[in-house]
C-alpha cells in the first residue's frame, strides 16, 4: 500500500511540471483571451466586460458572419479534395510500387514538407500568377487563347491548402495501409470478392482511423492558417484568421480578434467531437 | 543521447539569455516602416555611433499607437508616422516634444513641412522626413494615358477587371472622396457613408486589393494595368524592369502622403534619438532613405538633390514637384470614431 | 489498372513537386521578377541572401529557438509519460487530455492568447517569449510519441531497476531513456522541425530579434524578389540534406 502511494506521488510529481506549462502558458493565456472577449472596443479604448458586445456584432455584422462561412467553406472543401486525393496515392504507394522503392517514393510524396511554410504558399503564387508556369505552358501549346485568372481568388488559396495537406494525408493514411496484414485482402480474395471490391468493403474501411486522423489535423491547421489565403486569395474575401489578424494589425482591437478566435476554437472543438470515435491523439 | 541533447538544449537556452545581455551597450528602438529596415540606411548611423538600431515595422497610426500603449515607457525610442497624425499622437501623450531649433528644417519643402499641424501646444513633435503621391499608377503600354487624366475612367466600365485597389484605407478612401467631389479635410462620418456605393462599385471593377508586393506583382507581370493608390514609391522600384509603368496625377487631383520621424515619450536617450532624427534628415541619410529597398519617395529635405544622382532624380521626378504638389490635397485626419468607421467600412469592401 | 497507377503516381508528383521546381529555378532568374520568361542563371541572389545580416540572425534566431524549445518540450514530456507510467494517477485521463489539448487547438490562438497575457504580465514580446509557445505546441507532441513508447518492457524493467535499489534519475536516464532512445530522437527531430518553420506565434511574439519564417514573410511584404526564391531554396536543400542523412543513418539502423 504505502509503496502503491509513494509510487503515485512520483508519478505525480514526474507528471507535474508538464501540467504546470500546460496550466501556466496554454490555460491561463486562453482564459485571458476568453475574458478579453467579453469586453468590447469604444473608440480607442476596451472597456472590460463581461459583456457579449462583440459576439452580438460578430454574429450580426455581415462582413464578420461572412469570413465564419469562407473559412468553413473552404476548409471542407480543401479537406475532402485532399483525402480525396491522397487516398489513392498512399494506396499506389504501399501496394503497387516495388518495396525498395517504396521509401524513396514516400519520401519524393512529402518532400516540399522540407522547404518554409511561408515559401510554399509564396511558390505557388509565381506558378498560378497570369505570367506563371502554368498560364504560360497552357497559352504557349495552344490550349488557352486567353490566361485564365486563378490567383487571387479562392481557386488559389484552395490549390495552395491542397497541395501541404495531400502530402500530410499520405503520410497518415501510408502508414495505416503497411500496418493491414495483406491476410484481410487475401482472404477476401479466397472468398471471390473482386479486386474493387476488395479496396471498397475491405481495406477502405480499415483505413478509416488514419484517414479521419489526417482529416481531424487538416480541419484544424488549415482553418486556422493565416499565411495562405493572405498570399493566394488576394484580399478578395477574407477568412476568420485575416480578420483576426486585421483587427490586431491595423485596429488594434483586441476584443474583437478575441471572440473571433472563440468562435475559431468553438468550431474546431465540434470538428473534434464529430471525429473523435476515430482519433487515437496519443498515437498520431 | 537523451545527455548529448539536454546538454544541447541547457547551451542553447543559455544562449538565449546571453543574447540579451551581450547586445551592444547602446540600442536604439524605432518604431518604422518598411523603408527604414533598409541595411543600407541604418548602417552609416549604426557604424558612426557605434549602436545598433532594432527596428519593427507597423503599418497604419491606429495600429502604431496600439503598439506604444502596450509598451512600457523606455521600450520605443523613435518612431515614423504620417505628419498629419503627429498632432493627435502627441495629444495622446506618446510623443515627446523636439527642442526648439535642434534640427535644421530650413530646406524643407514648404508644402510639406507641416510645421504648424506638427506643433502642440507651442511645441514641435514631428519632422516631416520623406513624402509621394497616392493616385493611380498604370501600365501606359496597356491603357490609354488620356483616360488616366480622371479618376472617372476607374468607374466607366471600360478598365473592370484590370484594376488594383491598395490596401490602405486611407489613402484610396480619400480618391474615391476626390473623385465624388470631396475634400480629404471634409471627410467625416456623414461624408464617408456617400462614399459607400462608390467604393463598392470600384471594387466591382477591380481585380484585387492588394499590398505593396502583390500590387507591385500584378502590375508588373501584366496581371493589372491600373492601380488606385499607387504612384512613384510603386512605380521608382520596377523602373528598370518595366519602363513602361507609369503615374499621374489626374484632374480631380490626387493625395499627398508625407511621413514624418518623431521622439517617442518616455526615452531614455533623448540625445541619440535626436541624433538618429538629425542623420535620417541629413542630405546624405535623405538620399538613402528616399531610394531605399522597400520603397521610394521624395527626399523632404531640398539639399538631398546634391547627393541623388541625375537618374535617380529623374525617376524620382524631382523637377516636377512643385507642380504636383499644387494639386495634391493631404491625407484625411479622421477622428477615433471615424477612423473605425473606414475601417470598418473597408473590411466591408474587402469581404463583399 | 496498372498503367492508371502509374499515370495517377506521376501526376501527383507533378503536382507536388512543381511549386518547389519553379522555386528553385526561378531563384536563378537574372531580373528582378521571378516569373516566366526565364533570363538566364545568375548566382546573384544567392550571394544577396548569403550577405543579409537580418536573414543571417534571422536563422540563427530560429536555431536557437527551435532547439531550446524542442529541448523543453522533449524534457517536460519525457518527465511527465514516465510519470504517467510509474502508476495510475487519480484523474489521471484528465491529466493526459490536458497535456495533449493544445495539439487540437489552432496555432493563431495559442499565439493570441499568450500575447495578451504577456501584454497584462508586462512581458515584452521576445524569442525567449516565442520559445514559449513553441514548448506549449511540441510538448503534447513529444508527450504522445513517448507515452506510446513505453510499453509493458519498459514498464517492467523500471519496476526491476526500482527494486534492485536504483535511484530515480538513475532509473530515467540510464534505464528508460536508452530503451527508448528512437522515440526520443523522433520527438526531438519532429519538435525542431515545427518550430523551426512555426509562423504565426512567432510573427505575434517577437519584436526586434525574429526567426527566419517572420523574416521571410516580410522580405515578401517589401517586394517581389527572387532573393525569396534564393532564401526558401537554400532553406530546403539544407533541409533535403539533413532529412536524407538521417534516413540513411539513424532511422535505418532504429529500424533494423
Amino acid at each position: 500500500m504505502s509503496i502503491e502511494r509513494s509510487e503515485k506521488r512520483l508519478g505525480a510529481a514526474l507528471a507535474a511540471p508538464a501540467l504546470l506549462w500546460t496550466a501556466a502558458f496554454f490555460v491561463l493565456p486562453f482564459a485571458a483571451m476568453v475574458w478579453m472577449s467579453l469586453g468590447h472596443m469604444e473608440g480607442r479604448a476596451v472597456l472590460p466586460g463581461p459583456d457579449l458586445q462583440t459576439y452580438a456584432r460578430i454574429f450580426t455584422d455581415p462582413s464578420l458572419a461572412k469570413g465564419i462561412r469562407v473559412s468553413l467553406e473552404i476548409t471542407l472543401t480543401v479537406t475532402v479534395l485532399s483525402v480525396l486525393l491522397a487516398w489513392p496515392l498512399a494506396w499506389i504507394i504501399a501496394t503497387r510500387v516495388p518495396a525498395r522503392w517504396r521509401r524513396l517514393a514516400l519520401l519524393l510524396a512529402v518532400l516540399p514538407f522540407w522547404t518554409s511554410y511561408v515559401v510554399r504558399s509564396y511558390s505557388w503564387a509565381l506558378v498560378l500568377g497570369e505570367k506563371g508556369v502554368i498560364m504560360n505552358a497552357l497559352t504557349g501549346l495552344g490550349l488557352l487563347a486567353e490566361p485564365v485568372q486563378i490567383m487571387a481568388t479562392r481557386a488559389a488559396t484552395v490549390i495552395g491548402f491542397t497541395h501541404f495537406f495531400v502530402m500530410l494525408l499520405t503520410l497518415t493514411i501510408y502508414s495505416n495501409l503497411v500496418q493491414l496484414s495483406p491476410n484481410y485482402a487475401r482472404a477476401a480474395e479466397d472468398l471471390g470478392a473482386s479486386r474493387w471490391q476488395v479496396i471498397r468493403l475491405v481495406i477502405l474501411p480499415l483505413t478509416l482511423p488514419g484517414v479521419m486522423t489526417g482529416a481531424f489535423l487538416t480541419f484544424v491547421l488549415c482553418i486556422g492558417d493565416y499565411i495562405t489565403p493572405q498570399i493566394l486569395g488576394g484580399n478578395n474575401e477574407l477568412s476568420l484568421p485575416q480578420l483576426i489578424m486585421l483587427q490586431l494589425g491595423r485596429r488594434g482591437d483586441y476584443p474583437l480578434a478575441s471572440g473571433l478566435s472563440v468562435v475559431l476554437m468553438v468550431m474546431v472543438t465540434l470538428a473534434y467531437a464529430g471525429c473523435a470515435r476515430w482519433l487515437k491523439m496519443e498515437r498520431v | 543521447m537523451t545527455f548529448r541533447m539536454q546538454t544541447l538544449g541547457l547551451a542553447a537556452a543559455g544562449g538565449l539569455l546571453s543574447t540579451t545581455a551581450l547586445q551592444a551597450a547602446e540600442d536604439l528602438n524605432a518604431l518604422i516602416w518598411c523603408d527604414h529596415a533598409d541595411a543600407a540606411l541604418l548602417e552609416p548611423f549604426e557604424t558612426a555611433h557605434d549602436v545598433r538600431v532594432n527596428v519593427k515595422e507597423y503599418e497604419g497610426t491606429a495600429a502604431g499607437l496600439t503598439i506604444l500603449e502596450q509598451s512600457r515607457p523606455g521600450d520605443w525610442d523613435v518612431m515614423v508616422i504620417d505628419s498629419v497624425d503627429v498632432a493627435r499622437a502627441a495629444e495622446a501623450g506618446f510623443l515627446a516634444p523636439l527642442p526648439g531649433g535642434a534640427i535644421d528644417t530650413s530646406a524643407t519643402f514648404p508644402e510639406v513641412a507641416l510645421t504648424d499641424a506638427m506643433t502642440v501646444g507651442g511645441q514641435l513633435y514631428g519632422v516631416t522626413e520623406k513624402f509621394g503621391y497616392n493616385t493611380i499608377a498604370f501600365n501606359k503600354a496597356a491603357v490609354d494615358p488620356a483616360d488616366m487624366a480622371s479618376l472617372a475612367s476607374l468607374w466607366s466600365g471600360k478598365y473592370d477587371g484590370r484594376i488594383a485597389i491598395y490596401d490602405y484605407y486611407l489613402p484610396v478612401l480619400g480618391l474615391v472622396g476626390l473623385a465624388e467631389g470631396v475634400d480629404t479635410a471634409d471627410l467625416d462620418a456623414a461624408a464617408l457613408e456617400t462614399l459607400r456605393d462608390p467604393l463598392m462599385g470600384l471594387r466591382a471593377a477591380s481585380r484585387q486589393v492588394s499590398d505593396v508586393v502583390g500590387s507591385q506583382t500584378a502590375l508588373a507581370t501584366g496581371e493589372v494595368d491600373i492601380l488606385i493608390g499607387g504612384g512613384e514609391w510603386l512605380t521608382a522600384v520596377l523602373h528598370s524592369e518595366n519602363p513602361d509603368l507609369d503615374w499621374t496625377i489626374p484632374e480631380e487631383g490626387g493625395l499627398v502622403w508625407a511621413q514624418a520621424m518623431a521622439m517617442v515619450e518616455g526615452t531614455e536617450k533623448p540625445e541619440l534619438a535626436l541624433e538618429f532624427i538629425r542623420y535620417i534628415l541629413s542630405p546624405e541619410g535623405q538620399a538613402r532613405l528616399a531610394t531605399s529597398s522597400c520603397y521610394w519617395g521624395m527626399p523632404a529635405n531640398k539639399a538631398a538633390g546634391e547627393v541623388l544622382t541625375d537618374d535617380e532624380k529623374a525617376v524620382l521626378r524631382w523637377n516636377d514637384q512643385e507642380a504636383y504638389l499644387a494639386r495634391a490635397q493631404l491625407y484625411p485626419v479622421p477622428d477615433a470614431d471615424t477612423d473605425m468607421a473606414m475601417q470598418d467600412l473597408w473590411t466591408d469592401m474587402l469581404q463583399n | 489498372m496498372r498503367y492508371l497507377s502509374w499515370a495517377y503516381l506521376a501526376a501527383m508528383f507533378g503536382f507536388i513537386l512543381l511549386p518547389v521546381a519553379v522555386l528553385v529555378v526561378f531563384s536563378f532568374q537574372d531580373g528582378r521578377l521571378p516569373v516566366p520568361p526565364f533570363n538566364g542563371p545568375t548566382a546573384e541572389w544567392y550571394a544577396k541572401v548569403l550577405g543579409d545580416r537580418d536573414l543571417m540572425a534571422a536563422l540563427g534566431n530560429s536555431m536557437l529557438v527551435a532547439l531550446a524549445s524542442s529541448a523543453v518540450a522533449l524534457t517536460l514530456g519525457f518527465l511527465a509519460a514516465a510519470g504517467f507510467a510509474q502508476a495510475r494517477l487519480p484523474g489521471g485521463a484528465l491529466m493526459r487530455g490536458l497535456i495533449i489539448a493544445p495539439m487540437t487547438v489552432s496555432y493563431l490562438i495559442i499565439g493570441l492568447g499568450l500575447l495578451q497575457m504577456f501584454n497584462w504580465a508586462g512581458v515584452r514580446p521576445s524569442l525567449m517569449a516565442t520559445g514559449i509557445g513553441h514548448v506549449v505546441i511540441n510538448l503534447p507532441l513529444c508527450f504522445a510519441i513517448l507515452s506510446a513508447a513505453i510499453g509493458a518492457p519498459q514498464k517492467s524493467a523500471l519496476k526491476a531497476a526500482r527494486d534492485l535499489g536504483a535511484g530515480e534519475a538513475q532509473v530515467l536516464l540510464l534505464i528508460l531513456a536508452p530503451m527508448i532512445a528512437p522515440s526520443l530522437a523522433a520527438a526531438f527531430f519532429l519538435s525542431f522541425t515545427f518550430s523551426w518553420d512555426e509562423f504565426i506565434i512567432a510573427f505575434l511574439l517577437t519584436r526586434f530579434d525574429v526567426t527566419l519564417p517572420v523574416e521571410i514573410w516580410s522580405m515578401l511584404r517589401s517586394g517581389l524578389s527572387p532573393e525569396t526564391n534564393a532564401v526558401g531554396s537554400l532553406v530546403f536543400l539544407v533541409s533535403v540534406l539533413l532529412v536524407v542523412t538521417l534516413e540513411l543513418t539513424l532511422f535505418r539502423k532504429a529500424s533494423k
